[in-house]
């Protein structure tokens, strides 16, 4: 598919290349996001993969990859990436495999890695400006164990390290600007409801080189707690209330690539989710709903201001 | 030692099922072990969950391989391989099933003389939002014919393992499970036997091959080849089915297509197709395609008609 622009949502692709007979759950939002994805970025790929619930996507003797993939520790897939672009760099250098054989290095882990664990490790990759692509599916917790929670989990979402019916006190961490401080090639974010915005930033981070990183919010029936049907309506919510903003950093800029005008109020977002059930009962908690409607209001007046 | 056995798919509450199931028991003043099993399976496979309940401490540990009781939270599991819900059911082993269907009708259709005790199902299947309360009622029944736990103690498991997910969920978790404790006391005859303890001395080794300890090239599970998932039938998870009514489809911009999240509809012909060897049964098509084209059917009723217009065309 590389090297076809895509400018309509007619022109996203009908047939697939992800292979089906995964084992993510019914309606996984990462697995939204990893087809959509694959599907642009096509079979010249190896993928290093950190524990969590994609790591189950190749067990042993299946996989719906078309190329390589290679699993490792939490902390370490952008580690893993460097090994592996480092070897091409030297097959191609010796002559050992014609240029047309050369593969995109992609990195594949959950949040719990992104945010946390593998943090570290992608922050030196950045530093050594591996030519490489991270995608973080964000779950918002640790999804292949049981929800624990993450530095991504959001302020309130009941988790299973939650001790009380409040949720979690913390809030979640600003990763696309942690990334962004490195001044890498390329950070977005994305959502598999959003295809065509999805489509459009992976085939623009296709024509650098560096690193180039992406953070897509993946909808997660199993820990969030919602029917799997809703995944896609929770996605564009997520867009559509403003608390996940759409937008890449290139060239020293930040550019929202869709401002909502008139954003819905995110309880209309939360209400559809067992984690943040405690919020409307037994009774509604207007405080808190009211402190991340205040968050998410304040980001938009600042990015507003920075955009324009 | 009760040894109790519970089956269901990945989503309906058979872990809490357990949960419940064993804080009750543990109340009662029994030793208690509960342990979930599932492995690479998500929300939809089947997966299983264990008890063993004893007076005296318990040295048993692993899988049961010979239940007492078999609890069963969708039917559809009973003749799927893959689930192995009758594996080591001996003559005494109790069958609890969700399922429309009677005992005798079970009974007959699997050709074998235990006791089955069936729980009706109350439309869970259908809606979804519903799914999670099956695991506290599974629970309630079990419970129920196990005829050693009190109303009592399984309101205060269910209050203990349910409590922190706040009032209403409670309520209704209770209201089920005590409902279904109810209906079984008062309708079924049968009683669970407690199984014997194993004794160690006759336990035969399994036939282990030993492997020897091989470099990394040849021991590494490496797979020599792409896209073999699809070797795996995940339409097996499937309890609803999303069917295309082509002449409502007005070919969009094939929104079914990009978002269903296992890729498993692709256009051919100019018509969008799904493969249901691997539909998953998310609904997410049928909640995205604005021409309301895909209904959700009740996977057992799709199948009756595929049967029904094989029937036809042979
Ligand atoms: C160092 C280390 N700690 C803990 C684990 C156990 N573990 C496996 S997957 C996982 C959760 C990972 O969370 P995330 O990265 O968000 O991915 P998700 O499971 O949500 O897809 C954990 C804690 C591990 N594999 N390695
Ligand atoms: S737990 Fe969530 S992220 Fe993990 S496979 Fe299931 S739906 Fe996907
Ligand atoms: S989304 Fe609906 S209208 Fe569009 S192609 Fe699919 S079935 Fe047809
Ligand atoms: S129900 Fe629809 S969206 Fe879900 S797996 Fe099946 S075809 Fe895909
Ligand atoms: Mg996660």
């Amino acid at each position: 598919m590389a090297g076809k622009t895509i400018r309509r949502l007619q022109e996203l692709p009908s047939t697939h290349l992800l292979g089906t007979g995964t084992p993510m759950c019914a309606g996984c939002g990462g697995l939204e996001i990893l087809h959509e994805i694959y599907d642009i970025l096509g079979p010249k790929t190896v993928f290093t993969n950190a524990a969590g619930c994609m790591s189950l996507l190749s067990v042993y003797p299946y996989t719906p990859f078309r190329g390589s993939w290679l699993y490792t520790a939490m902390a370490s897939a952008p580690a893993a990436a460097q090994g592996i672009r480092d070897a091409l760099d030297i097959l191609l250098e010796k002559k050992r495999i014609p240029p047309g054989d050369d593969l995109q290095v992609i990195t594949l882990t959950g949040d719990g890695s992104a945010y946390g664990m593998g943090l570290s490790a992608t922050s030196a990759a950045m530093d050594r400006n591996l030519d490489f692509i991270y995608l973080c599916y964000d779950n918002e917790g640790y999804g292949n164990t049981g929800q624990q929670y993450s530095s991504a989990t959001p302020h309130a979402a009941l988790t299973a390290t939650s001790r009380t019916s409040h949720g979690y006190p913390g809030y979640k961490k600003d990763l696309f600007s942690i990334w962004a401080a490195h001044r890498p090639a390329y950070v977005a974010t994305v959502i598999g409801a959003e295809p065509l915005d999805l489509a459009q930033k992976v085939e623009a981070l296709q024509e650098l080189q560096g690193p180039r990183l992406l953070i897509g919010l993946a909808p997660c029936p199993t820990g969030w707690g919602f029917d799997p049907s809703l995944t896609v309506k929770i996605g564009r919510l997520a867009v559509e209330t403003g608390i996940w903003p759409l937008k890449e950093y290139r060239d020293d800029r930040t550019v929202h690539t869709r401002i909502v005008r008139h954003r819905k109020p995110v309880e209309e977002y939360l209400q559809l989710q067992d984690r943040f059930r405690h919020l409307f009962e037994p009774e509604r908690n207007n405080r808190e709903i009211a402190l991340i409607q205040a968050r998410i209001d304040q980001y938009w007046s600042k990015a507003i201001d920075a955009d324009t | 030692m009760f040894r109790i056995r519970f089956h269901g798919r990945g989503g309906q509450g058979m872990k809490t099922a357990s949960r419940i199931l064993g804080t009750a028991f543990f109340l009662e003043g029994y030793e208690v072990q509960d342990a979930p099993r599932y492995g690479a399976e998500r929300r939809g496979a089947p997966i299983f969950a264990y008890i063993r309940a004893d007076r005296k401490p318990i040295n048993e540990r692993g899988i049961i391989a010979g239940p007492d009781l078999v609890v069963v939270a969708d039917d559809s599991l009973v003749p799927l391989p893959a689930a192995g819900v009758l594996q080591g059911i001996r003559e005494p082993t109790v069958i609890l099933l969700k399922s429309c269907e009677s005992g005798a009708t079970w009974r007959q259709r699997l050709n074998i003389k235990n006791p089955i005790v069936t729980l009706p199902e109350t439309g869970e299947a259908e809606d979804s939002a519903e799914l999670r309360y099956i695991g506290a009622a599974c629970a309630g029944a079990a419970a129920g014919v196990l005829g050693i736990i009190s109303r009592e103690s399984l309101a205060q498991a269910i209050q203990e393992e349910l409590g922190r997910l706040g009032e209403a969920v409670l309520a209704k978790n209770r209201a089920n499970a005590l409902a279904s404790f109810d209906a079984i006391k008062k309708s079924a005859a049968v009683n669970v036997t407690e199984g014997g303890s194993i004794p160690a001395q006759p336990y035969k080794r399994p036939a282990w091959i030993d492997l020897p300890f091989e470099d990394a090239r040849i021991s590494a599970p490496v797979i020599h080849a792409g896209l073999t998932s699809v070797e795996v039938r995940t339409g097996l998870w499937r309890t609803m089915a999303p069917v295309i009514d082509y002449s409502l489809c007005r070919g969009c911009w094939w929104v079914c297509s990009t978002f269903c999240p296992d890729g498993v509809i692709s256009v051919r012909d100019n018509q969008p197709v799904i493969d249901y060897d691997h539909c998953k049964g998310c609904l997410v098509c049928v909640a995205q395609c604005p021409s309301h084209a895909i209904a959700a059917v009740p996977e057992k009723e799709e199948q009756a008609r595929k049967k029904a217009v094989a029937g036809e065309a042979s």
